[in-house]
């Protein structure tokens, strides 16, 4: 069964990133992918045309991401970003054997145990989406608006940092490019460097 | 109590400063799979007034653990330090040795393994009490990875007299201070300029004392968000050097100045010089 998503995602990465190996750039439309989820449904961004969709890389024993999940952050930006209708698509690219790997069952202990509001966690052991979205931290965050079109691509706010008491005095980029978007206004900061730890891609 | 006690993430914690008082430096021990060990050491046993003196951090790495440059690259966070000193006395910030670059899973880092000291030089006030002893502590935050990454935090405490001339040297430091400051990033009078060539950055240097062209050369800036962090070309051109790297993708706007670090590695270590480059005007529009 893991052969039909990865078929399906190469394919449709050599169908929408070729003018290819482009870097993805704010302001154009994002690439598209299909990966499967924990649940073993093929998650792709086009079938979210018309909805704002969040990708969030996460590595769960990344001490930064931990920082957010620890400290509730993650899941409070996710439900808020859910009752503002949008997707929130969470991303493991860590390769099979590497730190932070989940498959569908681990993964679905994750999501319950720390009490993830995500529409759908998927598995992207293989890093096509990873590279897709030139993603290189975990955290790191892009926000897709409903035409498809990128439109915040970094960190998830402005502290690089370990330290859950740095959340509160961060501009939060992604709660503010969300609420940015559904004011029909421009988002107003949509680059930062990511920050965080590498994401555990394999050779 | 002015110098608090943590507990790292690492499994340890370093003893209530009181306890060391007496001692001339605290030393975090940490058992042998900690990646790393931190220690506070100055270069002199005693403080002079009104005279610079060079303290450092001293990390031990365990082999393949690193931590990071001022620019860590594409992931990291560099170490951070917090003085707690007493009135009048004033600590500048961290003078970054020339670093490494690493290569983890086909992502780029900027940092330090091995044995590496960070310097930072401490000047007590001109009145500083001849006779009086005082505490110079820090509070240091690290992030140290080897693929996976483990975040630390220590406090550091050192106690030295104030006399009125010639600090002596500590005899126990002189090889590191000597090293470290042969891991400085020579200054140099280069010049040049920096070119927006939309996904990339070429970057002319001249002047006196170029490396020659057979040097394996490496590029960094030292801010964040202006080259990609991929293995820049470097090549010679007449008496010119030039440099050629990917821009970031987060690039948003040109500061004035390039801070332009050319460093070599060799089995003593990473050497570096260091060039202040304006950008062309054109480079400070808007990448995209």
């Amino acid at each position: 069964m893991r052969a039909v998503p990865f078929i399906a995602a190469v394919a449709l990465a050599l169908a929408t990133s070729l003018p290819a190996l482009a870097k993805p750039t704010v302001g154009q439309p994002a690439p598209d992918f299909g990966v499967a989820d924990s649940s073993g449904h093929t998650q792709t961004l086009s079938a979210y045309k018309g909805k704002t969709v969040v990708l969030e890389w996460n590595n769960p024993e990344c001490p930064f991401v931990r920082k957010h999940y620890g400290s509730g952050n993650m899941q409070k930006l996710q439900a808020s970003a859910l009752a503002q209708g949008a997707i929130w698509l969470t991303v493991n690219s860590g390769a099979a054997g590497k730190q932070g790997h989940l498959d569908a069952s681990s993964a679905k202990a994750y999501v319950a145990k720390v009490g993830g509001k995500e529409s759908a966690y998927l598995l992207d052991a293989d890093g096509t989406v990873g590279h897709l979205y030139d993603a290189k931290t975990t955290p790191q965050m892009a926000v897709i608006d409903a035409q498809g079109v990128l439109r915040y691509l970094g960190g998830i706010d402005s502290i690089a940092s370990t330290d859950e008491a740095d959340i509160g005095k961060a501009t939060p980029y992604v709660a503010q490019a969300l609420a940015e978007l559904a004011a029909g206004k421009p988002v107003s900061v949509p680059t930062s460097e990511p920050y965080g730890c590498s994401v555990k891609y394999g050779s | 109590m002015r110098i608090q006690n943590y507990r790292s993430l690492l499994g340890y914690s370093t003893a209530a400063a009181f306890a060391f008082a007496a001692m001339p430096a605290l030393a975090v021990k940490p058992g042998p799979s900690d990646p790393i060990d931190v220690q506070l050491i100055a270069e002199h046993t005693e403080l002079v007034p009104g005279q610079a003196q060079q303290f450092g951090l001293l990390l031990h790495h365990q082999p393949h653990w690193h931590t990071y440059w001022i620019n860590p690259g594409d992931s990291g966070l560099p170490t951070k330090v917090e003085w707690i000193l007493p009135p009048g006395y004033k600590a500048d910030e961290i003078e970054w040795p020339t670093p490494k670059r690493f290569v983890v899973g086909g992502l780029y880092n900027f940092g330090y393994d091995g044995e590496t000291l960070l310097p930072v030089s401490i000047t007590p006030p001109p009145d500083a009490a001849v006779g009086s002893t005082v505490h110079i502590a820090l509070v240091t935050k690290w992030l140290v990875c080897r693929e996976e990454c483990i975040p630390g935090k220590a406090s550091l405490v050192i106690d030295l007299p104030v006399v009125r001339v010639a600090a002596k040297p500590d005899p126990r430091w002189t090889a590191q201070f000597s090293e470290a400051r042969l891991e400085q990033p020579q200054a140099t009078a280069w010049k040049g300029s920096v070119r927006d060539a939309g996904d990339r950055f070429a970057i002319t240097l001249t002047g006196p004392g170029l490396p020659p062209a057979a040097a394996q050369l490496d590029a960094l800036a030292a801010q964040r968000k202006l080259f990609d962090n991929k293995p820049p070309t470097i090549r010679r051109d007449g008496d010119a050097i030039v440099i050629e790297t990917g821009k970031s993708e987060y690039f948003t706007t040109a500061p004035s100045e390039l801070d332009l670090l050319l460093t070599t590695s060799s089995a003593n270590g990473a050497r570096g010089w260091r060039a202040r480059i304006p950008f062309a005007a054109d480079a400070t529009a808007p990448a995209r």
